[in-house]
């Protein structure tokens, strides 16, 4: 064999080892947090089909139509907790909100808005609620002043 | 909520890319050795791939949750040491065939790692044989010193022989002991965390509480004044102060073992020759040609291979004695240079944080204790050992884990990897899996129990 095949299956050896170690490396770094898992599928729960049936007319979303994060959109799933705190998961930059606003549970026939002794209070289609109230398509909802509306 | 995903693909995956690699070191020495494909291609693939693919399926079917990454390092570690052996075979004269013999054992230890599997479900188990496990674990260390069985090779009694097997007993006792005092330091780790008083910001240990650490201690010296044994003495003795260390958090013990190490290993420095020429070899080779041989071989060895090695087959590895067993490390940076050596050293580094991962993730004691200690056994091994081949350290002679030719190695350290892997499986699997469920008292229906007067 020739010098520079010699040299270059030497090297290439070289590299395909090496590259085994980046290969670990990426492994580490996508093992470090795992998958995300909803809490039912961990309780060994699945919906069933006649629960998934029942959800296909419920909304998905709820989309900021106005105030300073016009645009955004946040899906619904197992519930959202509304607020100006971080660990909300829409998280509004608004002064008439409150650190822990409102929440959306999703219940038995759909999601359901609650106020969490709120100072300016939650309004669904400009009426204030003072108990835990279903909304359902097309409905807007005001968390101090930002609008939300729901969507599919 | 947060899951680990199996990743049972990702590790078949590596696990082809390590037999790649083994494969190509081979085929590479012949290449450029007889500048042919060797004859016996196919059987060497048919059989370290069909190893990687049983323990894979084994792993798959026992422990899906398991680490990815562990299985595929330690084939890929051994399948070099494999074909380095291999390599020393073709340059030695007369030619020897320890690379076929060394295939046979990694065999043996892969079913071995397939046993362990199938028959410890759950490291757990292990738990309730504390102080049996000691016993045995001390036993096994002895058992050289026994007038009979025991026998001495290159200075060192820690071989026992058994008509033409000979095999060395303290590999299996890493592993026992390693159980021995996860198990025991769970269950008094508080006693010896807590009690005990306060000297210059050091929380000492009450006397009577030191009676583990000065068995270990009396039995390590044991093994270097009666065995002669630096590396085995140095290993067991360090595992158990940083497995004290692990458990009670204490800085006191580390400290108090680092200073009886010294003591003991300053106060014997004098009548031990053979612990004399390793300090000469290790300060000032060069002093003595005829003695330090083998460490001057090594360094001009690895000197030649540089920056990238002399490639597979061209370098002169076998000028080196025992360069199959204790300075396969030396061969390795001598043809794949310090670029492969560098490698093959991030792999233990790799293995060995892996083993560290899942005591983190551990969720309970035993199996955190358990992971850390295996982790450091392999990490204290490899230390030593390139630690001692490079000159960083005294050379003292453990294997280099799954590279060196040795079966009783291969076979513990195969062991080891089997019960890290089943503590990587309890602690990566989904909480819901372990957790019981807890049937509530209403749901259960009304029973009458007919009490007979």
């Amino acid at each position: 064999m020739s010098e520079l095949v010699i040299v270059g299956l030497k090297l290439g050896f070289l590299a395909l080892l090496w590259l085994f170690i980046l290969f670990t490396g990426n492994v580490v770094r996508t093992d470090l947090f795992g998958r995300k898992v909803n809490p039912a599928e961990l309780s060994g729960k699945k919906p069933t089909r006649k629960e998934r049936k029942a959800r296909k007319g419920w909304p998905k979303a709820v989309k900021v139509t106005h105030g300073a994060q016009a645009g955004t959109v946040v899906e619904l799933g197992e519930g959202i907790l509304i607020g100006r705190s971080a660990d909300c998961q829409l998280n509004l930059d608004d002064d008439y909100v409150s650190t822990k606003h409102a929440r959306i549970m999703r219940g038995q026939d759909g999601y359901i808005l609650e106020d969490l002794g709120s100072t300016n209070g939650t309004f669904v289609n400009n009426a204030r609620i003072s108990a835990p109230t279903p909304f359902a398509l097309g409905d807007t909802l005001r968390i101090g002043r930002t609008l939300l509306s729901v969507e599919k | 909520m947060i899951v680990y995903r199996k990743r049972r693909l990702v590790e078949a995956f590596m696990l082809l890319l390590a037999i790649t690699l083994a494969m190509g070191g081979y085929i590479l020495t012949h290449l450029n050795i007889d500048a042919e494909l060797p004859e016996q291609w196919p059987w060497a693939l048919g059989i370290l791939g069909s190893l990687a693919l049983l323990a894979h399926i084994v792993v798959r079917i026992r422990i899906p949750y398991a680490d990815p990454l562990i299985l595929p390092i330690v084939m890929l570690l051994n399948g070099m040491g494999l074909a380095m052996i291999h390599r020393l075979d073709l340059g030695s004269d007369p030619l020897t065939h320890s690379a076929e013999l060394q295939l046979m054992w990694t065999s043996v230890a892969v079913a071995v790692f397939c046993i362990v599997l199938i028959v410890l479900p759950d490291h757990e188990i292990l738990h309730r044989y504390t102080y049996l496990l000691f016993l045995a674990g001390i036993t096994l260390l002895m058992l050289p010193l026994l007038p009979v069985i025991g026998s001495e090779k290159h200075g060192s009694r820690i071989w026992i022989q058994l008509g033409p097997y000979s095999f060395q007993p303290a590999e299996i006792a890493k592993i026992v002991l390693a159980i021995a005092f996860a198990s025991y330091l769970v269950d008094k780790r508080e006693v010896l965390a807590l009690a005990g008083k306060r000297v210059l910001g050091i929380d000492l240990p009450r006397l009577r509480d030191l009676g583990p650490i000065a068995i270990m201690w009396l039995a390590s010296l044991a093994v270097l004044v009666f065995q002669k044994d630096l590396g085995t003495s140095l290993l067991f003795f360090s595992l158990f102060v940083v497995m004290l260390y692990i458990a009670t958090e204490r800085p006191s013990w580390p400290i108090l073992g680092i200073l009886l190490f010294v003591v003991g290993a300053v106060a014997s420095y004098p009548f031990f020759s053979h612990v004399q020429t390793r300090v000469s070899a290790w300060l000032d080779p060069f002093s003595d040609f005829d003695r330090n041989y083998q460490v001057i071989q090594a360094q001009f060895g690895m000197a030649w291979g540089g920056l990238f090695g002399t490639g597979w087959g061209l370098g002169r590895p076998n000028l080196t004695p025992l360069a199959k067993a204790d300075f396969i490390s030396a061969a390795i940076g001598e043809e794949l240079g310090i670029t492969g050596l560098l490698a093959v050293m991030l792999l233990y580094g790799i293995l060995a944080t892996r083993g560290m991962r899942a005591a983190l993730g551990s969720r309970e004691p035993f199996g955190k204790l358990l992971a850390a200690g295996l982790s450091f056994v392999f990490v204290i091994q490899v230390f030593t050992i390139l630690g001692g081949v490079t000159r960083l350290l005294p050379l003292t002679g453990l294997t280099t884990p799954f590279m060196s030719q040795g079966g009783s190695s291969l076979v513990a350290n195969w062991a080891m990897t089997a019960l890290l892997l089943v503590i990587t499986h309890h602690a990566r699997r989904p909480q819901i899996e372990t957790a019981n469920p807890v049937t509530s008292l209403s749901s259960e229906t009304t029973q009458i129990i007919e009490v007979k007067a």
